[in-house]
C-alpha cells in the first residue's frame, strides 16, 4: 500500500450530509428548526455549497395555491403519475404534493426572492405537462423566480442552515459508507483541499449527491454529477433502483449541453437537417416540431444516425440545426431573450441570423438509490439501513417513475427534504441506535485500498481518454435509442473500458487537490452506474418513459414494476424487483379513480 | 473567419507540496467556440493531466470558475476562443487564480475562505417581519422587487472583488456589501440597524473607492457599483427610487 495514505482525522457529528443541494440543505434545514444545535456536517464537491447544481435549475416549482380554486392537487397528481409513465409511487406523489404549498411559503417566509404579480402576491405560469381536470386545461400552478429558481431554492437553504449553524465541507469527496451490521455510521471522506482521508462517524447519514449526467458527450448536468450517490450504495452492497430511466431534453446546445427550451419550437422554430429539410415534418405529419419530447429526440437521433448530422468540430459533436431566424424581433428580444443570449454566448452566432446548433442532451435521472416515503435507504426488498437516508436526484422514492414532469424536481427537493428532516429527528432523539454510535472496526480500510491502487503506477491508459470512450459509447448505444443489441455491445465495451481505467496511472501523486485522483475516483463511479444502465435497459424489454427500445417499442404490464440491481463486482448484476404503490387506485379516495390505473401516456 | 487558433496559455502553477510557484506554458490548438474551460480539459487530456483548475456548471449560472485571463477576472465557462482572441486581440494568454483567497493548487483557490466575508454579511433573514395573518407569502410589491431583484442574481464569484481596487484585507467586498444592500432593501426583513451598522463598518462600503470595476467586470452584468452607491447615499428603502 501507498505510505502516504492513511485515515487523518475522526470526526464525530449528529448528521452527516453527503452533497449539499437543494435536496440536502432543505433536509438540513428542517433538522436544525426542530433540534436546534443538533451538529451538521455537509460535504460537497463544489467550493462552497451555493454552487451545488441545483442552482442551474430555471423553470420553476409546482404547487398548487390553495386559494386557486380552478386548480387541485388531485389534478396535479394526476399530471405526475400520467407523466411517469406509470411508474411512481402514489405514496410518494401524494405526500410530495399535498406538502407542495406548504413549501413554497416556507421558502418564501425565509427570504427567497419569489417573482411577483401586480398585486405583490406570488407569480405564476404554466409549464409543459402540467393540467387542470385531468389533461383538458392548462393549469397555471408553476411559482418561479423569473429564470433562477432553482438558484433561489438553493441560496434559501444555504441561508437557513448558514444561520442555524452547520459545518461546510467543500471540494470533498465521500468513499465510503461505513455500515456495519445494516447500521450506516457515517463515511470516509476525502478532503482534497487538505489532501486527506477522514473517518466522519454519524447518527445519520443523508445521501444527496444528485445526478450523473457525465456518462454521457451532451448534458446539462454540473461537471461533478458523476452518480457517486448510487456508485457508493452498489459498492456498499446496496441496490440502485431504475437508472435505465434517463430523461434526454431534444435541445440541448452544442457545448455547454444546457436547455434551448422547447419555447423555441413553441414559438415556431424548426428543425433542420444538413441539407436544410425540416425533417420533422416525416415523423409526426400533424404535430411535425411541436411533437412530444421522445418523438423530437428520436427524429433527431435518426437524422444524425443516418448521415443527415451535422458535426460541430470544435466540440466532435454531431447535431441538427434549429432556425429560429424567421422569428420575429419582438419573439427574439422579449419572449426568449435569455436562449438568443445562450446562443450568442456559447455559440457565438446571432439566431435572428443565422441556424443554431442543438442535440438531444441527458437532462434528468429519473432512478437512483431506492428509498421509502420516508427517505430511508432499502438493502433488500424488506429491509433499511438504519441511520441511511438519501434524497434528491440520486435517490428514488419514487417520485417521478420512468419520465420526469418539468418543475417536479425542484418540488420534490423542498418536500422530500422537509420530510426526511422530520425523520431524521425521530431518529436522533427515539431510537436508542440512534443515541448510540459504536466505533467501527478499521473504518476506511476499503477506501485507502482503493486510492492507493490509483496512485500506484501500472499500464499505459489514460483515465480521461478511457471517459472520452465512455461517454461516446453511452451516447450511442445507451442514449435515446437502445436496441438489445447495442446495449449487449454496450455492455462488453463498459467491461473493456474498465479494464483500461485499471491501468491508468496518474501523473499527480500529491494529495492536496489531486484533480486527477478524484477524477480517477469519479471515473469508476461512472462506469459503475453506466453498466447499470446498460444492464437495466437490456433486462426492460419494453419502452416506457425516458427507456426507448427500438426493439419493444410499446410499453408492457409484464414490467410494471420497479427495477433493483446489486453490483458488488463490476459487471456481475443480480436483480430485484419493488411493487410499484397505487395507493390512490386502491383506496379510491380520488374524484377520478381511473385515471390512477396504468392508463396510457398519450397527450 | 477562422476555424482554429494557435494559441499559448500561460497558466499560473501552484504546488502546495514544494510550495512552488511558476509560469507553465502550454501550446494548443483550439476552435473558434470552445470555452477557456474547454481549454483547461484539453490541457489535462491531451498534455498535462495534472494542472488544476475549478468549475461546476459551465454554463454561467454558478460561478465556480473564475480565473484571471490577461489582467481581467472572467468565468473561464463564458470565455469563448474567438470572443477572447478579438476582445483581447492576441493568441496568448496568461491565465492565473482570481486574487480573493489563497490558492489551494494551481488555479483553484480556497473560495470557502472567500465566502466568510459573505457569511458575515448574513445573507439570509435576520429579524423577518411580522408574517401575513393569513398564513400566506408577504407582500412585496413589483416597484420594491424591482429596485433590488438585480442583485440577487449575483453568484459571488467574486470577480468583482477580484477586480476591486480596494484591498481584500479592510473591505467585507462589493458581493458581500451587496448580500446587505439586498436585505435592507428587502420589506421582509427587520433587522435594519443591524445591517447598517456592517454596511457603514470599518470594512464596509466607505471602503470602496467608486471605481466601478465591479459592474465592469461582473459576468451577470449587475451594476454592482449602483448598490455601493445606494449604500453610500443612504437611499436603501426599496420602492422610493424613481
Amino acid at each position: 500500500m501507498n505510505q502516504s495514505l492513511k485515515i487523518a482525522d475522526t470526526v464525530r457529528c449528529d448528521v452527516l450530509i453527503i452533497g449539499g443541494g437543494g435536496a440536502g440543505l432543505r433536509c438540513a434545514a428542517e433538522i436544525l428548526e426542530r433540534r436546534p444545535g443538533t451538529s451538521i456536517i455537509a460535504a460537497t464537491k463544489v467550493s462552497h455549497v451555493q454552487k451545488s447544481h441545483t442552482t442551474t435549475a430555471q423553470g420553476g416549482v409546482a404547487a398548487v395555491d390553495p386559494r386557486d380554486t380552478s386548480d387541485s392537487n388531485e389534478f396535479h397528481m394526476f399530471d405526475t403519475w400520467k407523466g411517469s409513465d406509470c411508474m411512481a409511487d402514489q405514496v410518494v406523489i401524494k405526500q410530495v404534493i399535498d406538502s407542495a404549498w406548504e413549501q413554497i411559503l416556507w421558502l418564501e417566509n425565509h427570504g427567497m426572492h419569489f417573482s411577483r404579480d401586480e398585486n405583490g402576491r406570488l407569480a405564476r405560469r404554466t409549464f409543459g405537462g402540467h393540467t387542470i381536470n385531468y389533461g383538458k386545461g392548462i393549469a397555471y400552478r408553476v411559482k418561479f423566480e423569473a429564470d433562477r429558481t432553482g438558484k433561489g431554492i438553493m441560496d434559501t437553504g444555504w441561508w437557513e442552515t448558514l444561520k442555524a449553524g452547520t459545518t461546510y465541507l467543500g471540494q470533498t469527496l465521500a468513499t465510503e459508507l461505513i455500515i456495519e451490521d445494516g447500521r450506516c455510521l457515517g463515511a470516509v471522506l476525502y478532503e482534497a483541499k487538505k489532501g486527506q482521508f477522514t473517518v466522519v462517524l454519524a447518527r445519520a447519514t443523508i445521501v444527496t449527491t444528485g445526478g450523473l449526467g457525465q456518462i454521457y458527450q451532451v448534458t446539462s448536468n454540473c461537471r461533478g454529477n458523476t452518480g457517486d450517490g448510487p456508485a457508493l450504495a452498489l459498492q456498499a452492497g446496496l441496490p440502485v433502483m431504475d437508472l435505465e430511466a434517463v430523461q434526454f431534453h431534444p435541445t440541448g446546445i452544442v457545448g455547454p449541453g444546457i436547455l434551448a427550451s422547447e419555447a423555441l419550437r413553441g414559438e415556431g422554430g424548426i428543425l433542420r437537417n444538413k441539407d436544410g429539410e425540416a425533417f420533422m415534418e416525416r415523423y409526426a405529419p400533424t404535430n411535425k416540431d411541436l411533437a412530444p419530447r421522445d418523438i423530437v429526440s428520436r427524429a433527431i437521433e435518426t437524422e444524425i444516425r443516418e448521415g443527415r448530422g451535422v458535426l460541430n468540430p470544435d466540440h466532435n459533436i454531431w447535431h441538427v440545426w434549429i432556425d429560429i431566424r424567421h422569428l420575429p424581433d419582438y419573439v427574439h428580444d422579449v419572449k426568449l431573450p435569455e436562449i438568443s443570449g445562450f446562443f450568442k454566448k456559447f455559440v457565438n452566432i446571432d439566431p435572428k441570423k443565422e441556424l443554431a446548433p442543438v442535440r438531444p442532451t441527458c437532462h434528468y435521472q429519473m432512478g437512483g438509490i431506492p428509498t421509502d416515503r420516508w427517505g430511508r435507504v432499502q438493502s433488500d426488498q424488506e429491509t433499511y439501513v438504519h441511520g441511511l437516508y438519501a434524497i434528491g436526484e440520486c435517490a428514488a422514492a419514487s417520485l417521478h417513475g420512468f419520465n420526469r414532469l418539468g418543475t417536479n424536481s425542484l418540488l420534490e427537493l423542498i418536500t422530500m427534504g422537509r420530510i426526511v428532516g422530520e425523520k431524521v429527528v425521530e431518529w436522533l432523539g427515539d431510537s436508542e441506535q440512534g443515541r448510540d454510535l459504536k466505533h467501527p472496526p478499521d473504518p476506511g480500510a476499503k477506501s485507502l485500498e482503493r486510492f492507493s491502487a490509483y496512485l500506484e503506477p501500472g499500464g499505459d491508459q489514460k483515465a480521461g481518454q478511457v471517459r472520452e470512450e465512455m461517454r461516446a459509447l453511452m451516447t450511442e448505444k445507451v442514449g435515446v435509442f437502445r436496441t438489445g443489441e447495442g446495449l449487449s455491445q454496450a455492455i462488453e465495451g463498459l467491461k473493456e473500458l474498465k479494464s483500461r481505467a485499471d491501468k491508468s496511472p496518474l501523473v499527480q501523486r500529491g494529495l492536496v487537490m489531486n484533480q486527477e485522483l478524484m477524477e480517477r475516483f469519479e471515473l469508476d463511479n461512472l462506469l459503475a452506474v453506466a453498466m447499470i444502465i446498460a444492464q437495466g435497459a437490456l433486462e426492460r424489454k419494453e419502452s416506457r418513459g425516458g427507456h426507448f427500445r427500438e426493439d419493444y417499442p410499446v410499453r408492457s404490464d409484464e414490467f410494471n414494476y420497479h427495477t433493483l440491481a446489486w453490483m458488488e463486482e463490476f459487471g456481475e448484476v443480480t436483480w430485484g424487483r419493488r411493487p410499484i404503490d397505487r395507493c390512490l387506485f386502491e383506496e379510491k379516495t380520488c374524484q377520478y379513480v381511473e385515471g390512477f390505473d396504468f392508463i396510457e401516456r398519450k397527450y | 473567419m477562422a476555424q482554429s487558433y494557435q494559441l499559448v496559455l500561460k497558466i499560473q502553477r501552484y504546488d502546495p507540496t514544494q510550495k512552488s510557484s511558476w509560469v507553465q506554458e502550454y501550446r494548443l490548438e483550439a476552435g473558434r467556440i470552445q470555452r477557456f474551460t474547454d481549454l483547461f480539459r484539453k490541457i489535462n487530456e491531451e498534455q498535462d493531466p495534472s494542472l488544476a483548475w475549478s468549475s461546476s456548471c459551465e454554463h454561467g449560472q454558478c460561478g465556480s470558475c473564475a480565473v484571471v485571463v490577461n489582467g481581467r477576472p472572467v468565468l473561464a465557462c463564458e470565455l469563448l476562443v474567438e470572443n477572447a482572441v478579438n476582445d483581447f486581440g492576441t493568441t496568448t494568454f496568461t491565465v492565473g487564480p482570481i486574487t480573493v483567497a489563497p490558492v489551494v493548487r494551481d488555479l483553484v483557490v480556497d473560495l470557502a475562505l472567500a465566502y466568510e466575508r459573505v457569511h458575515q454579511a448574513k445573507p439570509f433573514l435576520i429579524q423577518p417581519a411580522a408574517k401575513d395573518p393569513g398564513g400566506n407569502e408577504y407582500i412585496v410589491q413589483l416597484k420594491q422587487l424591482d429596485d433590488y431583484a438585480d442583485a440577487t442574481r449575483c453568484l459571488n464569484c467574486f470577480c468583482c472583488a477580484t477586480a476591486c481596487i480596494t484591498s481584500q484585507k479592510n473591505f467585507l467586498g462589493p458581493n458581500a456589501v451587496m448580500a446587505g444592500v439586498v436585505r435592507v432593501m428587502d420589506p421582509r426583513e427587520t433587522a435594519t440597524e443591524e445591517r447598517l451598522k456592517l454596511i457603514y463598518s470599518e470594512k464596509g462600503v466607505y471602503r470602496c473607492h467608486t471605481s466601478q470595476a465591479c459592474s465592469h467586470v461582473c459576468p451577470k452584468e449587475i451594476d454592482v457599483a449602483h448598490y455601493m452607491a445606494l449604500a453610500k447615499s443612504g437611499r436603501l428603502k426599496a420602492g422610493q427610487t424613481d
